[in-house]
């Protein structure tokens, strides 16, 4: 059994002004014990999905089962076997961390003794213990984001939703957390996270689905994802705009980013040579060649025509086009 | 994990979570009960000495003889309505993304709505509560006994829910911290176009039609009566009738209300 089953789900929001397609077309199937990371930019639908799974917004068309659970039908049977972590923490500044673990406990219908006993064993799962009187409003962001993941784990979830649980954290928090995040799924909870870091994607999860505009637009693990890219990225850097515009000229399937190209080629080391005669025959200077294995940076901007950190600048040669390259 | 809690379990739960958030934020809540209790002082000081003693045997003594009887149900109304402004906590938890956490859990989406009613409510008795002491020390002194204080106590706690309930939607239809607060506007009207300072009989003119139609009036009507008449039995159950029928019509509201803003978009 799957743990998550999603088929071709879509959300549309009206408006007295218009129509918003949010989630256009977006399926994919997660194993128990996984980690499904949801990869894509601000606005890409990876939230609004989210909130469909979690019964919170209406799926418009579609279905989706957790656990075999129809997320539509069966919703209340469905909010039983997940814990949510939205990316904005619904947590009351006003108590402190031990008062929000016993509360949320009791509400899942713990006894007052084991809403004690179960509020100590998360606090010292999310590393708290020492700061579980404190209200949290005096908490740091990466502390407030291990509490919120901490109270999606009173129940005791199969399945856990984490939308973007680390962003706004520094390098040291994030680091926290991802390791807290693997303790979790190697105990058996099958964890579906967005993120925008592809770095966090590449960490963390075992498969990852880019999603753009609403669509899947790849699949697969890491691994899978780099090597559909078929080779080795070549870059070549130029001085100046005139140089790499003439370079793309002699390079018309290279993807140009400012002022760098980048081609994708079988054995890129060896080819490094031809590239740069012809570039010399032509009288463009190159200031730097590196030739690596592609990233989940460089599949992104394969599948889907820009860069997901950084600047979301297109590059010249359109989405479409690559996709069929 | 399936949950294994009653309706009314959750509801204690989260009430008891609204009350500590109260409890923590004392300067949020201190200014109501001052404000009105000043009212009380500044009423009594401004208007006793016209209408209290000295007006005994003249066409003012509507108080008979003792203006804080009179005067005591305008700050027990005054402090229910600024008591019932719960929709605050309920939009405090739209806005924190509380709500949502409680959304994605199997519980009440009722008992979510009903806890900050409940706690709007016990403000009021507890502002009212404190009046009514204060009243006693400076002079007050109900026609029907101590159990007047009760009765006067039982009106408005029905008035507060409804201010609460009144609140509550505001809150939920606008989603706003501000939105619920601008609501609170109606508690002018809703106090000054009725028999506040003296009698309804004594209004003139449009005034006088307006209150006619105002439930307040027969709220603080049937306060009077125990405060300064006695058992005026049909104006005290006017005024159980008003508060009663505001408090059900605006908890229909919110309901309605958060029924439309709990739905799945």
């Amino acid at each position: 059994m799957l743990a998550v089953d999603v088929k071709n789900i879509k959300k549309t929001f009206k408006t007295k002004q218009d129509t918003v397609e949010a989630v256009k077309d977006v399926s994919f199937e997660v194993k128990k014990g996984e980690i499904f990371g949801l990869l894509g930019p601000n606005g890409a639908g990876k939230s609004t999905t989210i909130l469909m799974l979690t019964t919170l917004l209406q799926i418009t068309g579609g279905q989706a089962k957790i656990l075999d659970l129809d997320v539509t039908k069966d919703d209340k049977l469905v909010r039983e076997k997940i814990g949510v972590a939205l990316q904005d923490t619904g947590i009351d500044n006003l108590l402190t961390g031990r008062e929000l673990f016993f509360t949320t406990a009791r509400l899942w219908g713990f006894s007052k003794k084991d809403s004690e006993t179960r509020t100590n064993e998360l606090l010292e799962l999310v590393g708290l213990t020492e700061a579980a009187d404190r209200r949290v409003k005096t908490y740091s962001g990466g502390m407030k984001r291990r509490l919120d993941l901490g109270l999606s784990l009173v129940n005791s979830p199969e399945v856990l939703f984490l939308d973007e649980p680390t962003t706004g954290l520094d390098p040291g928090s994030r680091r926290v957390l991802w390791d807290e995040i693997k303790r979790l799924r190697d105990s058996g909870v099958t964890i579906i996270l967005t993120t925008q870091y592809l770095e966090e994607a590449d960490e963390l999860a075992d498969r990852i689905a880019i999603i753009d505009e609403g669509l899947v637009v790849a699949e697969g693990t890491s691994d899978e994802l780099k090597a559909s890219i078929g080779g080795d990225v070549i870059t070549l850097s130029f001085n100046s705009e005139k140089e790499v515009t003439l370079a793309k000229e002699l390079f018309p399937e290279s993807l140009q980013e400012k002022n760098e190209l980048r081609i994708t080629v079988e054995d890129g080391a060896s080819k490094i040579p031809s590239y740069i005669n012809e570039l010399t025959e032509n009288k463009i200077d190159v200031s730097s060649v590196t030739a690596s294995k592609p990233t989940l940076d460089d599949v992104f901007l394969n599948v889907t025509g820009y860069r997901l950190e950084g600047t979301a600048e297109e590059v010249s040669q359109s989405s479409s086009d690559k996709k069929e390259n | 994990m399936k949950t294994n809690i009653s309706f009314l379990t959750q509801l204690q739960i989260l009430t008891k979570r609204l009350v500590l958030r109260v409890v923590r934020r004392p300067l949020a809540e201190l200014p109501n009960i001052f404000i009105s209790a000043f009212f009380l002082f500044v009423y009594d000081g401004a208007l006793g000495g016209v209408f209290g003693g000295s007006a005994q045997g003249t066409p003012f003594d509507f108080a008979n003889g003792n203006f804080v009887n009179f005067i005591l149900p305008v700050s027990i109304v005054s402090a229910s309505v600024s008591g019932g402004a719960s929709g605050i906590y309920l939009v405090e938890d739209i806005e924190s993304g509380v709500f949502k956490r409680y959304q994605s859990m199997p519980i009440s989406k009722w008992a979510i709505i009903l806890a900050p009613m409940i706690v709007g409510a016990m403000r009021v008795l507890l502002q009212a509560g404190l009046i009514m002491v204060i009243g006693k020390i400076i002079g007050a002194d109900p026609a029907v006994g101590t159990i007047g204080y009760f009765i006067v106590l039982s009106i408005a706690f029905l008035w507060g829910m409804g201010f609460a309930g009144y609140s509550v939607a505001a809150g939920v239809r606008s989603g706003s911290s501000q939105g619920a607060q601008a609501a609170s506007f109606l508690f002018f009207p809703a106090l000054f176009l009725a028999p506040t300072f003296v009698p309804r009989e004594a209004l003139r003119g449009w005034l006088a039609t307006a209150s006619a139609y105002n439930p307040t009036t027969y709220v603080i009507e049937a306060m009077r009566a125990i405060m300064v008449e006695g058992w005026i039995n049909d104006m005290i159950f006017k005024g159980f009738i008003a508060a009663g029928s505001f408090a059900a019509l605006t908890l229909t509201f919110a309901v309605l209300s958060a029924r439309k803003a709990t739905e799945k978009a």
